[in-house]
């Protein structure tokens, strides 16, 4: 009831956001819509949501959708095995975001599968979180990860442990636990700042495995080169859905990989045209003149 | 020779020399001379330009951590549009520290210029919260309507240069001392929505993203890290010579003297660098022969 | 499970949906346009309001926890005194201050110019303590480099190449290199902007726009109530 629900609420706003687009032009000179966002943005969102409910559509009755494999995601499981070996804890960060911010969002997909592993495996896990909100969900998160594993006697409310919300502070509390407690495992999932290569560098020099993933590109270079996977950009974002394997999550990740190769072809036409005088593709997609 | 132990060499031999081409340079200047790059000059020269009424608004978006690298670059800026003559407003958009900051770089600079009048040739608003929401406030509304009163309580309409200060349409340049994603905000809302010149001086890290920006022309300018600050310091004593004296004095930081420090600790790193390659390319030719003589 | 589950989940809907609808339009559209600028300028700052009740469950999780563990000296115990005396104390000087209570004027300098107790903390305690902090990344990327910067396959290489060009030309070492050829001192700081200007600039953008797209198909998953980990329920 829920989906459909919110597929209806999601086309009514399409449709209404079009029909008062269409009809914008009142007299006296003001517009509903703001000129600088209808054009190129309204038309990538517009195009990426039809995609995206066509494609949770077609999965839902039943067509087989191919998603690449991640090693980073594929790893998850390895590193909580080799923790179980080890018996010391799986350690996971859910980033500096807020949960207003996807990434932290992204991360709790993520969460939740490392939680019913480390439920499942009897091993200690600890998430240590800087983000007053994302502690909240994250409590939650991993409570019903337990009980979903038939667990809930190995959980406890210190597991999910709020820190501080000052970056450097928090960085020296997971620092110097990492360098204390020696985690087997380490999960750096969400969005991080200065503090990435911090914690990277330090659970590197403990031994850790570490999995990372962020969208953040001024840090991804220092997972990439610290942390032994590293999940970059969309590819955390898809974590969730590949891990769950659902089919609607399975649509909406081809619906936006087909919006990317739209993207893609119209910047190879974009820039053919460029070089022979032709602006209108460039024009189209700029914002204000720019 | 022990190969494997050159390889794994113990990380504290690699932080003592850290520390050590950190400190040196520090206490005993180098005195290395800065060239300057495009994205600094045109900063530079957007400002130089300036007529003596235009107002330049100056954005402080970071806290004391990345003080190093972001109070010489705000600094320079500050003393270049005083000693131009350009009025400056100055707000505060980032929550840890960024008020604290702007308050104490514009009370020392303007400190430097005693004919500088508060309210009149400058004036300090204070921080916001809500980067984006106050942006598009103040530069799409009026200044008023999100700074009420300054940082020091004074009726905002008091003040005799944000009476003629309203909104974006009085701005001639906007320049964010960032952090990090604060100066992507400034770019893409302030710019693309109205127009306004954008310049941003951000950390080392954060800095290679902003091409992007420089690229698609919703950035004037840019000053990436040390480097950047240090740029504009020497582009700014080359076109404003009796700068100098404040530049040489003794104990005072600024951005040409840490890029001795920091000249100094990319000559170690290439240095370890290299020697790695050189132990990894020995052990691999040991190896290589080992097997050899095995087969 | 409607309290659970449904409630929030529409209420998600609800939240998500209306400010992507009035992105796109202004305060002169018929029936909502007045509502446009408060959801499009207020809505964002409510957050504050709700991550501060948030912050005080927070406070009361690392106090709790401290306290668990000087209770049964678990490893690690006496930075939890430390952790509850410097909360307590900041804590104190923080609300004293802007009550305004005795010598505790103000959170930052006191009427006479003088530092208030809180701000000679901030400055001459937690200021210096996060530049430490910050500073330790010089020496973790210094390890980091030398660890990781090895020929061991093309793309390494490459890499290394790419990492020594703009570690010269972000310096004037970079500058003496070829200063002995005429217009040398030039050379290297050009080819490391185009480095940073070019290939970086396309990489960067790259990842950018998948990270946007991924960004974007994930909060619609979370919108249409597909994506329900958040709420720590599946079900």
């Amino acid at each position: 009831m829920v989906h459909g629900t919110a597929r209806a609420g999601w086309l009514g706003a399409l449709l209404l956001t079009a029909t008062g687009v269409a009809r914008a032009q009142i007299a006296g000179g003001e517009t509903w819509y703001e000129p600088t966002r209808v054009g190129a943005p309204l038309v990538l969102f517009l195009v990426f949501s039809i995609l995206v409910l066509v494609f949770i559509d077609r999965s839902r009755k039943g067509a087989q959708l191919f998603i690449r494999r991640i090693a980073g995601i594929n790893a998850i499981e390895e590193a909580v095995g080799r923790a179980t070996e080890l018996g010391k804890k799986v350690l996971y960060l859910t980033g500096a975001g807020s949960l207003e911010e996807i990434q932290t969002i992204a991360s709790l997909a993520v969460l939740r599968h490392v939680g019913s592993l480390t439920a499942r495996y009897a091993v200690d896990l600890d998430v240590p979180c800087k983000d007053p909100l994302a502690f909240t969900a994250a409590r939650e998160t991993v409570q019903e990860a337990y009980m979903q594993a038939g667990r809930p006697d190995l959980h406890t409310s210190d597991i999910v442990h709020y820190v501080t919300y000052d970056q450097f502070a928090y960085t020296a509390s997971v620092t110097g636990l990492m360098v204390r407690e020696k985690p087997a495992a380490n999960f750096l999932i969400g969005q991080f700042h200065a503090e990435s290569l911090l914690l990277a560098e330090t659970g590197q020099a403990t031994g850790a495995i570490q999995i990372a993933g962020t969208a953040e590109i001024t840090q991804l270079p220092f997972f990439a080169v610290v942390c032994d996977y590293t999940l970059m950009g969309e590819e955390l974002f898809a974590a969730g859905a590949y891990l769950s394997r659902e089919p609607a999550m399975l649509g909406s990740i081809k619906g936006q990989d087909i919006t990317k190769a739209m993207l893609i072809v119209y910047m190879l036409i974009g820039i053919l045209l460029q070089i022979f005088g032709v602006h209108a593709l460039k024009d189209f997609m700029s914002i204000n003149g720019s | 020779m022990n190969l494997e132990r050159l390889v794994h060499i113990d990380r504290r031999i690699i932080y003592l020399l850290i520390a050590l081409g950190t400190t040196i340079p520090l206490l005993l200047p180098i005195g290395l001379p800065v060239s300057s790059t495009p994205p600094v000059e045109r900063l530079f020269d957007k400002i130089e330009g300036l007529g003596q009424q235009e107002v330049v608004l100056v954005s402080f978006d970071y806290g004391p951590t990345t003080a190093p690298e972001n109070n010489p670059m705000a600094q320079a800026t500050l003393r270049h549009c005083f000693t131009r003559g350009v009025k400056v407003v100055v707000v505060a958009l980032f929550p840890i520290g960024g008020v604290t900051m702007a308050g104490e770089i514009l009370e020392g600079v303007a400190g430097e210029y005693p004919d500088l009048e508060y309210g009149v040739d400058y004036a300090f608003l204070g921080y916001k919260d809500g980067a984006q929401a106050a942006m598009k406030q103040m530069m799409g509304n009026a200044f008023a309507e999100v700074f009420p009163q300054d940082f020091f309580g004074t009726d905002t309409n008091q003040l005799p240069l944000m009476r003629r200060v309203v909104n974006h349409e009085q701005i001639a340049l906007v320049v964010s001392f960032s952090t990090n994603i604060i100066g992507e905000w400034w770019a893409n809302l302030v710019n693309a929505q109205y127009g306004t010149p954008v310049a941003v001086g951000t950390t080392a890290v954060s800095a290679p993203k902003y091409y992007a920006f420089l690229d698609s022309g919703q950035m004037l300018g840019l000053l990436g890290g040390l480097k950047g600050a240090s740029e504009y310091e020497q582009l700014l004593i080359d076109a404003h010579p009796e700068l100098m004296t404040i530049y040489q004095q003794a104990g005072i930081y600024t951005a040409m003297k840490g890029m001795d420090a920091q000249t100094v600790d990319h000559a170690i790193i290439m240095l370890f660098i290299i020697f790695g390659n050189t132990v990894y390319f020995l052990v691999q030719r040991r190896d290589a022969r080992r097997k050899q003589h095995q087969a | 499970m409607f309290w659970k589950l449904r409630l929030p989940l529409l209420l998600t809907l609800f939240v998500g949906a209306v400010p992507i609808v009035t992105f796109f339009l202004t305060e002169h559209t018929p029936v909502i346009g007045p509502a446009v600028p408060f959801v499009r300028d207020r809505v964002e700052s409510y957050m504050v309001i709700i991550a501060g009740f948030a912050l005080l469950l927070g406070v009361v999780s690392v106090v709790q926890g401290s306290i668990r563990k000087i209770e049964r000296r678990r490893p690690g115990w006496p930075f939890a005194i430390s952790l509850l005396t410097g909360l307590l104390v900041m804590g104190a000087f923080g609300i004293l201050s802007a009550m305004r209570v005795g010598p505790f004027q103000g959170l930052l300098t006191a009427p006479d110019g003088s530092d208030t107790p809180f701000y000679w903390m901030t400055r001459n305690m937690f200021n210096p303590l996060q530049a430490a902090m910050f500073s330790l990344l010089a020496f973790y990327i210094a390890s980091a480099a030398f660890r990781a910067f090895r020929v061991r396959n093309v793309e390494a290489t490459i890499l290394l190449a790419a990492a020594f060009v703009v570690m010269l030309g972000r310096t004037p070492l970079g500058e003496y290199v070829f200063s002995w050829l005429p217009g040398g001192e030039r050379w290297l700081p050009q080819v490391t902007d185009w480095i940073m200007a070019v290939p970086n600039a396309a990489a960067q953008r790259g990842i950018i726009i998948g990270a946007a797209l991924g960004a974007a198909s994930l909060s619609l998953r979370v919108i249409l109530g597909i994506e329900r980990s958040y709420l720590g329920v599946k079900e």
